[in-house]
């Protein structure tokens, strides 16, 4: 089965944890439904062409705060309750994305207002498709 | 850093370099190098062609003697241990040295008698995947094909570290992503330590846990990949920004860019800079092919001993 997830070899996080916060993001917008299966450590890897135990410190980082479980025998899941983000991290990660989108908006020469506007438009859009497909 | 390294290359490391010089007449092929390979490590040795990679491997397999310095495989010298050591390692030479009028079949059945630890259903497990036919002889198999059995062959008798001198050279695209895929497998499944020299920078970016690279016989640098890109930094700039201030982190290079400057830091800094502050500018790490070319080139260094 495939994950969305990939990585990305100028970003200077290293892989596990480009991994770690993927599969998070992932799981925290739903794309993986609560005690849906993942793929192997093994396939994972395969797939994304890295050192197994890479994928593996991921997932063990992530089993730790409770996004998966492992089921022995069976593999990996995404835990039935995902436990709600540390909040320090939470703004971290918000705060990392409005950078990068602050960015991106500045290299076409977007006004403060108008990146604001644009967020706003993208937001309004994103909730719509969540409903559309729910 | 990584784990414990004792000091007997019992439980910490598995093979390691010590001063290690190999001289061809007049000419230097390996300078003092010196490196050591943790238990489960996966260690790629990276250098242009005639850097010295060979060099070092056949050292390691105690088929070259060296001029200077030590090369130890589990604790013992290479050169003086080679038969015992040999049954412990998996080895994919640069060149095929599988008898040529010998098919797989024979060969599986060869290598079995020889070793009692032979996993034969693993093995032809293996060749059927990789699609490697079991009646023809080698010297008819693709390129492709007679690397997946010699990779497959190495692996067979389960050894506790695999050596692979340039395993992906020659090879298509597609033949290359079932060399690290097969070596993925094996990773995922036994967790064996590998050094291996390789030129497919890509291929072996995400799998290696620390990278050499040689230039002209020198390690010119020796460390952990998640340090390298922690460290080795281009950021973006735009024109007239006073990039000058970037100058404690050491840079490596500065090149004009479109609507700016692209600078190439080899002590990166979150701290620093902050303090030199300038907005909302990308920052990434080197990929290990640029990071591989600024070394080689002379820019960049500083993580060897």
């Amino acid at each position: 089965m495939a994950l969305r997830v990939q990585i990305d070899p100028t970003d200077p996080a290293p892989i596990w944890r480009q991994i770690e916060e993927q599969v998070r993001q992932l799981v925290g917008a739903g794309v993986v439904a609560p005690a849906a299966p993942l793929p192997s450590v093994r396939d994972l890897a395969r797939a994304l062409r890295v050192n197994p135990a890479t994928v593996a410190k991921a997932y063990q980082r992530l089993c730790e705060q409770g996004v998966l479980e492992v089921r022995r025998g069976e593999g990996t899941f995404v835990a039935a309750h995902v436990p709600r983000q540390d909040e320090a991290r939470r703004r971290e990660l918000l705060a990392g994305a409005a950078r990068r989108y602050v960015a991106a908006a500045a290299g076409v020469g977007a006004s403060q207002e108008e990146a604001v506007t644009s967020v706003r438009a993208a937001w309004a859009d994103g909730l719509a498709g969540e409903r559309g497909e729910g | 850093m990584s784990g414990s390294q004792g000091e007997d290359g019992v439980g910490g490391w598995v093979a390691a370099f010590s001063g290690s010089t190999v001289r061809y007449r007049r000419r230097l092929a390996v300078d003092g190098v010196t490196l050591k390979v943790s238990r489960g490590q996966v260690y790629a040795l990276l250098g242009r062609n005639g850097a010295g990679k060979s060099s070092l491997v056949r050292c390691l397999l105690g088929q070259q003697r060296l001029t200077a310095g030590r090369a130890l495989l589990f604790g013992e010298d290479a050169w003086a241990s080679r038969p015992r050591a040999m049954a412990r390692v998996g080895v994919v030479p640069e060149e095929s040295d599988l008898p040529p009028d010998l098919d797989a079949d024979t060969l599986v059945a060869w290598c079995q008698r020889v070793y009692p630890r032979w996993d034969d259903a693993r093995v032809r497990q293996r060749l059927r995947r990789t699609g490697v036919p079991p009646r023809t002889p080698v010297n008819r198999l693709s390129r492709g094909q007679r690397t997946q059995l010699a990779l497959t062959l190495a692996l067979g008798h389960g050894p506790e570290l695999l050596i692979l001198d340039d395993p992906t050279l020659g090879l298509d695209a597609v033949a290359r992503r079932e060399v690290w895929d097969t070596l993925i497998g094996e990773l995922a499944d036994r967790g064996t330590t590998v050094f291996l020299a390789t030129h497919d920078l890509a291929g072996v970016a995400g799998v290696a846990d620390r990278v050499g690279i040689l230039v002209e016989g020198r390690l010119a640098l020796d460390e952990e990949v998640d340090a390298l890109r922690a460290r080795l930094r281009r950021r973006a700039a735009p024109a007239g920004a006073p990039w000058q201030a970037l100058a404690p982190m050491g840079i490596l290079s500065c090149q004009e860019a479109l609507g700016g400057v692209e600078v190439v830091v080899e002590r990166f800094d979150d701290a620093l800079l902050a303090a030199v502050g300038g907005g909302p500018l990308e920052v990434q790490a080197l990929t290990l092919e640029e990071t591989f070319v600024a070394v080689t080139t002379g820019q960049a260094g500083g993580g060897a001993p």
